[in-house]
Order: structure tokens, then sequence, then C-alpha cells
């Protein structure tokens, strides 16, 4: 047997059967052209360009899960705990996010199909509708909060919450009418790269760089111990960086990109970029709202891109400017990603076309589901009175209840030799992968008790 | 032989052989209908399964009494 996965169908096959030959297949066989013309080339600089080729679905699931609601639950970790247990603990929901990624890449790579899919066909519709109902109001409910840091960040500008949902509405218009997965990728990743503007806002708050260096060895301070509200932070937190629709966007993007088993090298430095740039602008927020931490500032009242506001007076304008700018990217490039994840999974389970490569004429069950999602959500958001900070927490919770399902799905289908053939996850990740799915459970399970016991945590020394 | 997706005339056969040289067989869009073959879950598996769906169905009804406690 070789390396990559048994194969279900031969090329004499593939022309007995009389296949029909789509846009979307010229397009990514262009794709897929380019990518072996860089392979078959010797030297340093055609192995930086097969790696550009290459990567893209690491790097945008990464940055695109550093969403609104993310950077708001990193900005609410900084301004309530200060620098501490959060810095080191970000760092390792990242590595848990990577373990988890990696998966669905080389899912993708091996199979050829979205994880909705092969979910549906290895399993069958009852666990695929469960897995699917799940992404949905999943999906839904985050598509809202990136709606709602779209709003706030814009508002700091002086933009009315109308103009915000239509201009982010514009956004995912534009960045999908090129109908070119490459174009779409290659734009998107320009846009997400912009979540780094946490850094610059970080540094003018002037970090006291010993205590981050202390508190990512010690993993303390932990002011106020433990309590109902650390742990619904520690939750938000995990929930902004391992989520469902990560899982399906990555898989699925994986498969429109074209990546085959020989790309899986670079797919998982791909995804390690992206884990770690993405683990960067995170830290940095927690570093950037830290000073209201410091000057006792209450975190309680503010909404989104207020962080913003409460900042200003520490950072001066400008740097609050890019701060409420970088709410906006995140809810913007998170809008568009979350939106084609949930196009995908339809398209995958309704064998519909679903592909960013596919014209408006044969993709308009993908296009429409997309974009209506999308509208839904920003109609949503500009209800009055809706406690956003709040919202937004709770999405992140609902996320990380959410995973331990759809990550034992994930590992079924990674250890599936008939699937994977010698591309099966190793012990050493299998080991990872259930670590991340206790420790994600037993996070649940003590938010549980927190909610229905909070004297517990009194025994705990905490409060 | 490979037939022309038949709503897109502007497809040549030169697109065919392009897509036929340069694509896995089963990155073909027209060859996604074949199903993977359908696999049941065993005794341990369907444990997990059904224990961290139930999980998930109890833990869903502890944040909308977590939702309903802080609006009241």
């Amino acid at each position: 047997m070789g390396i990559g996965p048994p194969s279900r169908v031969t090329p004499q096959a593939v022309i007995q059967n009389d296949v029909v030959i789509t846009h979307e297949d010229i397009d990514r066989a262009h794709d897929r052209i380019r990518v072996s013309a860089a392979r078959a080339q010797r030297g340093v600089f055609s192995r930086f360009r097969l790696l550009w080729l290459l990567v893209g679905p690491g790097i945008l699931v990464m940055l695109g899960e550093n969403d609104g609601p993310s950077m708001i639950s990193y900005a609410a970790t900084g301004a309530r705990f200060g620098i501490g247990f959060f810095i080191p603990f970000v760092v390792l929901t990242f590595c848990m996010a990577l373990v988890v990624q990696e998966m669905t890449m080389r899912l993708g790579s091996a199979t050829h199909r979205g994880h909705a899919e092969l979910i549906f066909d290895r399993f069958g519709p009852f666990w695929g509708w469960f897995s699917m109902i799940d992404l949905g109001i999943g999906n839904f409910l985050t598509l809202i909060t990136e709606f709602i840091a779209i709003r706030a960040g814009l508002g700091f500008f002086g933009v009315p919450p109308w103009a915000a949902v239509v201009s982010a509405l514009a956004f995912l218009g534009l960045a999908i009418m090129t109908h070119r997965y490459w174009t779409w990728e290659r734009t998107l990743l320009a846009i997400a790269v912009f979540n780094l503007v946490f850094v610059p806002v970080a540094l003018l708050t002037h970090p006291n760089w010993h205590s981050v260096g202390r508190a990512l060895i010690t993993w303390k301070p932990l002011p106020g111990g433990l309590s109902q509200e650390t742990l619904i932070i520690v939750l938000a937190d995990i929930g902004a960086t391992v989520t469902p629709w990560m899982l399906f966007f990555q898989q699925s993007a994986t498969v429109d990109k074209g990546l085959t088993t020989k790309d899986i090298r670079l797919g998982r430095i791909d995804t390690v970029v992206g884990a770690a740039l993405a683990a960067i602008a995170a830290v940095a927020t927690i570093l950037a709202t830290a000073p209201l931490f410091a000057h006792h500032m209450t975190a309680e009242n503010f909404q989104g891109a207020e962080f913003a506001q409460a900042l200003q007076p520490l950072i001066g304008r400008f740097g609050a400017a890019l701060f409420a700018l970088g709410i906006v990217e995140a809810g913007m490039v998170a809008s568009v990603t979350i939106s084609i994840s949930s196009a995908y999974a339809f398209g995958e389970v309704a064998r519909r076309p679903h592909s960013l490569n596919l014209p408006m004429a044969e993709g308009r069950a993908f296009y429409s589901v997309l974009f209506l999602c999308a509208a839904t959500a920003g109609a949503i958001v500009l209800i009055p009175g809706l406690p956003l900070v709040y919202v937004v927490l709770l999405v992140n919770v609902v996320a990380v209840l959410a995973m331990p399902p759809a990550l034992v799905f994930l590992f079924m289908l990674a250890n599936d030799r008939e699937v994977m053939g010698d591309l099966v996850s190793p012990r050493w990740a299998n080991l990872l992968a259930t670590s991340v799915v206790i420790f994600l459970t037993l996070a649940g399970v003590f938010f549980g008790i927190s909610v229905i016991a909070p004297n517990v945590f009194a025994f705990l020394g905490g409060k | 032989m490979p037939s022309k997706d038949k709503g897109h005339s502007s497809i040549t056969t030169s697109d065919q052989e392009l897509v036929l040289s340069s694509l896995e067989p089963e990155q073909l869009t027209g060859l996604k209908k074949h199903l993977i073959p359908r696999r049941h879950l065993r005794g341990l598996e369907k444990f997990i399964v059904w224990s961290l769906r139930i999980y998930l169905l109890f833990m869903m009804a502890v944040v909308i009494f977590q939702v309903w406690t802080s609006l009241h």
C-alpha cells in the first residue's frame, strides 16, 4: 500500500463513466498546474513559491477564528484579569487548535471531500444531520456576533448600526464576486493579516515584558481565583480558538483549493503559521486591554469597540482607532469565512455544487445560502438593546460545548484506514486529540457545575 | 469519453485534457456523486458518540438556565 488513501476510483473508470467536466474543475486544474510547475523546479525561490501557492486554508481559518467575538473575549480577558494566567492559557488553546486543524487538512487532502460530506457518507444521515444542526446553529449564532463586532467597531467612527451592517454585506458580496477560489483566498489573506494590528496597539500600552515572561512561565496571577466568571472567560477564550465551523471550513477549503496528499507537509506549515499569527494577535489584544485592569477600570460597561474608547486616554486617538479597526476587520473576515463554511456544508449535504470557483449561474444555491445566512444575522444585530458583550461571551461558550461531539467524528475519520489509508493519525496525534476532547469536556462540565451549584467553588478556594 | 458540462458548451476538448491530466480522479466534481462506503459505529464508538450528544443537550439546557438567571 502507498502512502495515500486507497483509491476508490481509477482513471479508467473516470473515462468509462462519462464524467461531466465543469468550470470548477478547469479553474482547479489551472491552480494545480502552477503547483506542479513550482514543485518540479529546484532552488530556494521555487520552494518559497510552492509554499506561497499552497498556503491559505490554514492561515485563513486561524485568523478567521480570531474573529469579532474572539477579539472581544480577549479584550474582556485583559481588562478583567490583566497580564497573568490567560497569556499562556491562550497560547495553549492555539496549540489545541493546531492539533485539531491539522487533522482536517489531512482529511481534505486525502479524501477530496468536505467534512459534512464525509460524515454523511461514512456514518449516515442520522449522525450527519446531528452534526449539521450543531454546525448550523453554531455558525448562525457566531455570525450574529461578527455583526455585533462590526457594528461596535464602526460605531467608534460614528457609523450608524444600519450602515455598518450594509457595509459588511457589501464586503461579503465583493469578496466572493470574482467566482475564483484563488482570487478570493489571496484577497482575504491580505485583509486577514490586518488582524496583527493589535500588536502595535499592544506596544502603545508599553507592556511590562517582565510580567509577560513571568506569566508565560508560572501561569500566574489569576486575580479572583476560580469563580463562575473566571470559568466563563476560560470557556470564552477556548471558544475563541477552537470551534466546529473551523473543522468544516478548513477541510472544505482544502478540497476547494485542490490540495492532494503531496501537499500535506506544506499544508501543515500553513496551519502552523496561521496558529502562530493568530496567537500573537490574541496575546497582543490581552496586552492591549491589560492597562484597563491595572487602572482598576471595569470592563462591564464596554460594548465591543467601546474597549477602544476606554483605551483612548491611555494610548491616544490613533491607538484607539487602530483597536476599533482591528475589531471591524476581525468581524468582516470571519463573517465571510463562517458564511462560506455554512454554504460549503449545505452544498455537500444537499449534493449541490459548492465551490468558490463556481460562476453565479452554476452556484446559485451555494451563493444564496452564503448570503442569506449573513443577511439574517446582520438584521438581528439591528435589534435595539442587545447585551452585546454578554451575547459574545455566551456564543463562545456554546461553541466550546459543541466541540467534543464534533471532534469525536473528526477523530474517527482521521483514524479510518479505509478512508485515509496510511495517512491515519499517528499515535502521538491521537493522544493529543484525545487530551483536547477530555479537556474541552471537563471545561464544559466545570462550567455546568458552576451554574448549577455555584457554592462548590468555595470549597476549592475560589469565589 | 468525459463529456462537457451540458450547461456550458464553452468547455473544449483541451480543457478536458487539462483537467484529466492535472487533477486526481477523485478531485473531479462529477465523481463526487460516488458515495464513500458506509461504516457502522461499533459498541464503544456508539457509547461515546451518544454520551457526548447527551452531554451537549444537557449543557445547552445549562446555558439556557444561565441566561434565564442572568435576565432575572
